[in-house]
């Protein structure tokens, strides 16, 4: 008994320790894509169905840190071929998706790609067949592994943040995407399909696929002020970027490929190049309305080509006096010297974070999105190194913010 | 063919009090830097044709290691401390200029025919580009731009970066004005090589086992910005000539901008073969084909 109990035991952990992702997506040729100006222009694609067009950026890919992905490729695009190629992942040979060094998958025909998702950060995949082409034609997706909780935290032991934007660039030359162009040959007895190449004058730069109004309308950050809002900025294009956040915003760039910098850098501009991934955090203390400007260069000349806009909203979030699934919010003692005890009543379980401000708005301390169950609650705060003064504690549950002070002796 | 610096010979006259001197100044810090070398080196500038990948000819320039033109710059390689005592022969028919990046009051004229001496020593890792600084970029994007190595170990390999719209190649060669706001190339090399032939290159190509310390020195003295991706590994930047808040980051892909040079550590970590490749797609051409360009392999065994 106690040996089945056991095997019952090892099977749940493994299958805990080890979460499995399963991806399923079908290589597409003939898809269309509603461009800015208002033309429907060909694109190759990933989709997640026979039935729809592949979305530009492709379905993304997301798991946790430590689990197992499998991915289900099925090719359903007349005379092409295609891979995934798993951009950054470290993957073995194998899973590597470049056609001479692994294997391609026909018209037709289907393939697995494995991986155990390594660091967590911003990944891509793409397909490397003729990649130049079917890049350009449309064929990249990200991927996102979170921290092994799946926390909204950068990596494991990283920043906690509250909101999440991708911004994935590149751009469109809508020649490129003509018939003439894509339904290149295969020669199926070649190391590599060798393609003609045209000159590429992009005429539509774009974030997440959108240019223009297009981006206008559908992408902007809408946060609240000191909420952490974490940017993961991606390059998929044959331009170099440079991403401007506004001033206000304080943006820190903290990882870079998959992996944390060695030293963060405050600046509200990052230089992004192909292929190339970054994590930006930024915060504002104040209601923000403005834009993020992505410049994107000619690498052969440096000449700019483009800028595109994303819309930033910050704004307070709305003062209550009480939040309505917390009650008996208390502060003790207060005045305080070491150590200020927060309670409340939850009267659901509720994701909670606080925040203390100094009284002239200074950040003293953030705690975010923790989830707690109903009941009691307590939060101890060290205040033994705070000056002495008043302090604001906010407390809130994500769209309202109750505020208390208290006085540091 | 790589071409490692020899030890001094005592050939040149005026070169020898040089290095004499040189010497001297080796021989006290010597407890600092063990065994540092004197190294000659002569570099000829010289003109020709070079073959593209497609077979094309382009007129070209380069600093070789004797009289007769190669398509690719000597590469030269040193240890920490050691001094490099550089010749350089102008075999051309016009004047030259010869400078080493990120020296000051180095750079010389050299009319033809002449010779030109330069000492170079570094007492750290790094990456410097020597090239022609007369009438820039012109000259340098002809070819005459190299790698200096600095701090090699065994396990060490070098890759200068170009590019050449081959048509420029040619009208430059004749004193043709070029506009490089319009500049589209259509040639991308790796030590004067593209794809499939760079991997035929020894000191290109990076062969190494798992947990070996490689080292890559790469350049871009091509006129065009390059973004330089790892398939199966990650890499930490030890250097970089421009991008010094970059040094200690560990990534997969790296940004190159003119004239730009990074010391990358890779320690491989699984067995394969593995793509190293510009993520401007575009690279990856040549002569407008695809993928006759800037794509090489890695080989761990």
């Amino acid at each position: 008994m106690m040996k089945i109990l056991l095997s019952v035991l090892f099977t749940c952990g493994t299958v805990f320790l080890y979460a499995q992702t399963n991806v399923f997506l079908i290589g597409r040729t003939l898809g269309e894509k509603i461009i800015a100006n208002g033309d429907t222009m060909r694109v190759f694609g990933f989709a997640p169905n026979l039935s729809s067009h592949p979305p530009i950026p492709a379905p993304l890919i997301e798991a946790n840190q430590g689990d197992s992905v499998h991915i289900d490729f099925w090719n359903v695009s007349q005379l092409h071929h295609h891979t995934i190629h798993l951009h950054g992942l470290d993957v073995n040979q194998a899973n590597d998706g470049v056609p001479m060094l692994s294997f391609d998958v026909d018209h037709m025909e289907h393939g697995w790609y494995h991986f155990k998702a390594p660091h967590a950060g911003t990944y891509l995949y793409h397909c490397h067949v003729g990649s130049t082409l079917h890049l350009q034609a449309g064929m990249y997706g990200p991927v996102i592994i979170r921290p092994s909780d799946g926390s909204n935290t950068t990596w494991d032991g990283g920043y906690a943040f509250d909101t999440e934007t991708l911004l994935f660039m590149s751009e469109f030359d809508t020649f490129w995407h003509s018939d003439s162009i894509l339904d290149h040959e295969h020669d199926n007895s070649a190391v590599h399909d060798s393609l003609e190449i045209p000159r590429y004058t992009p005429d539509f730069f774009a974030i997440n696929g959108l240019s223009d109004q297009q981006l206008e309308d559908t992408v902007e950050l809408t946060s609240k002020t000191n909420y952490v809002n974490y940017f993961r900025l991606v390059n998929i294009g044959y331009c170099s970027n440079k991403v401007i956040f506004p001033g206000s915003l304080n943006a820190i760039v903290v990882d870079s490929d998959g992996r944390p910098l060695p030293n963060n850098v405050i600046s509200d501009t990052v230089e992004i190049y192909p292929g190339e991934r970054y994590g930006v955090l930024a915060e504002s203390g104040t209601p923000v309305l403005d834009s993020i400007e992505v410049h994107y260069f000619d690498m052969m000349t440096g000449v700019l080509k483009d800028v595109q806009y994303v819309k930033v909203d910050i704004q307070i979030p709305n003062q209550v006096a009480e939040l309505p699934n917390l009650n008996n919010l208390r502060l003790a003692p207060n005045p305080t010297e070491l150590e200020l005890k927060v309670t409340f009543d939850l009267i659901q379980p509720a994701t909670i974070g606080f925040r203390v401000v100094s009284i002239d708005g200074r950040l003293i301390k953030s705690e975010l999105v923790k989830r707690y169950p109903n009941g009691n609650q307590s939060i101890s705060i060290n205040t033994s190194n705070y000056s002495a003064g008043q302090y604001i504690i906010s407390i809130t549950d994500g769209t309202r913010v109750v505020s208390k002070q208290f006085v540091k002796k | 063919m790589e071409y490692r610096a020899r030890k001094k010979s005592s050939k040149n006259k005026v070169y020898r009090v040089k290095s004499t001197l040189v010497s001297m100044v080796c021989f006290i810090s010597f407890q600092a830097i063990f065994f540092a070398n004197n190294i000659d080196q002569t570099l000829f500038l010289n003109a020709g044709q070079a073959y593209c990948v497609d077979g094309h000819q382009m007129a070209f320039m380069a600093f070789n290691s004797t009289s007769v033109f190669e398509q690719r710059n000597v590469q030269l390689s040193v240890e920490v401390g050691d001094t490099l005592s550089l010749s350089v022969i102008n075999n051309d028919t016009i004047v030259h200029g010869f400078d080493i990046k990120g020296m000051i009051g180095l750079r010389d004229t050299i009319l033809p025919g002449d010779t030109a001496q330069f000492i170079f020593s570094s007492s750290n890792l790094g990456l410097f580009i020597y090239y022609d600084h007369l009438n820039y970029p012109n000259h340098a994007y002809m070819g005459l731009s190299g790698i200096i190595a600095v701090g090699i170990n065994e396990q060490s390999f070098f890759w200068n970066i170009k590019d050449h719209q081959s048509e420029w190649n040619d009208s430059l060669a004749y004193g043709g004005v070029v506009d490089w706001l319009d500049y589209y190339p259509d040639y991308f090399t790796i030590n004067g090589r593209s794809n499939p032939n760079i991997n035929g290159d020894t000191t290109a190509r990076v062969v190494g086992g798992i947990g070996d310390t490689i080292l890559i020195f790469m350049a871009n003295t091509g006129q065009a910005e390059h973004s330089i991706h790892f398939h199966g590994y990650h890499c930490e930047i030890l250097y970089s000539t421009i991008s010094t808040s970059h040094i200690g980051r560990i990534k997969d892909t790296f940004p190159l901008k003119r004239m730009e040079g990074y010391v990358l550590r890779l320690v491989p970590d699984q067995v394969g073969e593995y793509p190293v490749h510009d993520h401007n797609l575009l690279s990856i051409t040549g002569g407008g084909l695809y993928p006759f360009g800037m794509f090489l392999t890695i080989l761990i065994q």
